[in-house]
């Protein structure tokens, strides 16, 4: 018996060395689409893409020429410098932060129980769901006439805006966390024999808990995006009075450390949020 | 290592704890230990009338016995046992268990589900604990019944670690000991091992039968494999479909004289492929009947 000789042969000996580089086939894409990146090359390419963009300011500022209207960074970087050594804008950092921190937590305390509550049980969401889809779409800043009458024009009229302009989306993105929780995990709870307030307490509220880090860490960010407007009336103290002070001596140098400043304090902020997921949920976090 | 090969006993605080699982074997004579009596369901429609999808399904379980139901996809056999479970109602008739009827879930029925049901932010151990801590008011947690339950699908190794870092068959492995910890009178199987990989379905399946005899576990389990059923059906309900009805139930002769411990014996059982030629005949006439 013979055997017929394979289809798929070995290539002869030497084959590759004989035209020098070995022959290749396919095509290699240099930047290729869901490309990997290690930590490196991603950090030296953001700061690549932040170099880039401070550059094109600094010299298109000094090209325009009018440096008080249009400052480069470098200016900004100075006026940060007075700011915080001259003028104690830390005071005022700390002011509009204990703002931010304060009605973002009188939000989350309202918005969480009921997040809780209204997710998981339809009749409650049925109640109260119509109304904060509404609320959501009425702008904060309507308000601001309404709360100077009520609240006069202190520190509440302040809170009240900044609560307000984050406690609707807020309770809304925290619905939506609660219903994702898998019916199993509720039924699996059911069979072993928990009750109502055992699942809530036992199975819904740990199951939604990353959720609901990750929906206050976004919505912190909508928070500082009130701060300024807050801070325009009737202020003396915070980010915003300083930027508003500025403007009135056009130290627009001064306005851009202010907008710079709750960049960085927005980023600081999130990181924090970021590092309590990694600490409070670190199964989440396991190397597989 | 403190898990042994005695299983713990429950220490019952209070007389509304469940009853042990030998109460099974107490069952007045006469009455079967779950009896599924009559049962219908009837999803309605849109724009009137309804879909009738179980009619008329009535068969009993006796104490300690595997009974499987078998049937092509959309026969009802999930929404049966969900309503044995408690978590799905009847339209018609009642399923009852030692003579009371289902009208919930209880913590004497345990489940396990097709899905990984495990509780990611809790260890193993907390997970097969879990039953047991909810009802720490009225049951003094068993000493050590996590241990034994652990060490009986061999997780001991791997009690502190998080379900997520587990493979798809350890994870059911967790599902089954949680579902045995509570001491249920019961337990509920719906595709346990449906996701699973060929290799550790056949392991899963081994494991479960290990267990089961030596708990004398009463199961009531749901597949749509003929494998699976023939290898851990003391009796099979074949349901057929449109709408879910008993089309047979079938007792395995070749088990007469025990359960066979590994697939290879079953194999090997005279009677095996006569039964496995007839189950593959009913799943072929469904078939052709949808």
């Amino acid at each position: 018996m013979t055997h017929a000789t394979p289809h798929i042969a070995a290539p002869p000996a030497g084959a590759a060395l004989e035209g020098g580089a070995a022959p290749t086939v396919g095509r290699q894409l240099s930047v290729d689409f869901k490309q990997v990146l290690g930590g490196t090359a991603r950090a030296t390419l953001g700061a690549v893409g932040a170099l880039l963009f401070l550059l094109t300011w600094e010299v298109g500022s000094h090209l325009y020429g009018q440096l008080q209207l249009f400052p480069p960074p470098s200016g900004v970087v100075v006026a940060l410098w007075r700011l915080f050594g001259e003028q104690g804008f830390a005071w005022d950092v700390w002011a509009s932060l204990r703002r931010i921190l304060v009605s973002f937590g009188i939000a989350a305390v309202v918005a969480l129980p009921l997040g809780l509550l209204m997710g998981a049980f339809p009749p409650l969401r049925a109640v109260g769901g119509p109304l904060v889809s509404a609320c959501r779409y009425l702008p904060a800043t309507a308000f601001v006439p309404l709360f100077l009458m009520w609240l006069g024009a202190g520190e509440e009229q302040k809170l009240a805006l900044l609560t307000v302009g984050v406690v609707f989306f807020l309770l809304t993105l925290l619905i939506d966390n609660t219903l994702a929780v898998r019916t199993e995990l509720i039924d699996t709870a059911r069979t072993l024999g928990a009750g109502r307030r055992q699942i809530l307490r036992t199975v819904v509220l740990p199951a939604c808990m990353p959720a609901y880090v990750d929906t206050l860490r976004q919505m912190l960010a909508v928070g500082w995006t009130y701060l300024v407007v807050a801070e325009i009336v009737a202020t003396t103290d915070g980010i915003g009075a300083m930027m508003m002070r500025a403007k009135r001596f056009v130290h627009v140098d001064e306005i851009l450390a202010g907008i710079v400043t709750i960049g960085v304090m927005g980023l600081l902020l999130d990181g924090v949020f970021r590092l309590l997921h990694y600490r409070a949920f670190p199964w989440l976090h396991h190397a597989r | 290592m403190s898990a042994t090969g005695v299983r713990p006993e429950l220490r019952v605080v209070t007389d509304s704890a469940p009853p042990s699982p030998d109460a099974a074997a107490e069952a007045p004579p006469g009455v079967p230990f779950l009896a599924v009596d009559g049962v219908g369901k009837d999803y309605p429609l849109r724009g009137g009338g309804s879909l009738r999808a179980l009619d008329g399904v009535s068969f009993a379980v006796r104490p300690h016995e595997i009974c499987v139901m078998l049937g092509p996809s959309g026969c009802g056999k999930s929404t049966l046992l969900r309503m044995v479970a408690g978590l799905d109602a009847p339209s018609q008739g009642s399923c009852s268990i030692g003579g009371a009827r289902i009208v919930g879930p209880g913590r004497d029925r345990g489940m396990v589900f097709q899905s990984y049901t495990s509780f990611p932010w809790l260890t193993v151990r907390e997970n097969v604990e879990y039953g047991l801590r909810l009802h720490g008011e009225t049951i003094a947690l068993a000493e050590g019944a996590g241990e034994y339950f652990l060490d009986r699908v061999g997780l001991t190794k791997f009690a502190n670690h998080h379900p997520d870092q587990l493979s798809g068959g350890m994870r059911q492995r967790v599902a089954l000991a949680r579902a045995l910890a509570t001491y249920p009178r019961m337990l509920l199987m719906d595709e346990p091992f449906g996701a699973l990989d060929a290799e550790t379905r056949w392991q899963m399946q081994e494991l479960l039968l290990e267990v089961v005899t030596r708990e004398r576990m009463t199961v009531l389990m749901v597949t749509h494999d003929i494998d699976e059923a023939l290898f851990l059906g003391d009796g099979i309900v074949f349901l057929s479909r449109n709408p879910g009805r008993v089309r047979e139930i079938l007792r395995p002769d070749f088990k007469r004289n025990g359960r066979p411990a590994t697939k290879e014996a079953m194999y090997d059982a005279p009677g095996h492929r006569e039964l496995e030629r007839h189950v593959m005949q009913l799943m072929r006439d469904e078939g052709k009947r949808a």
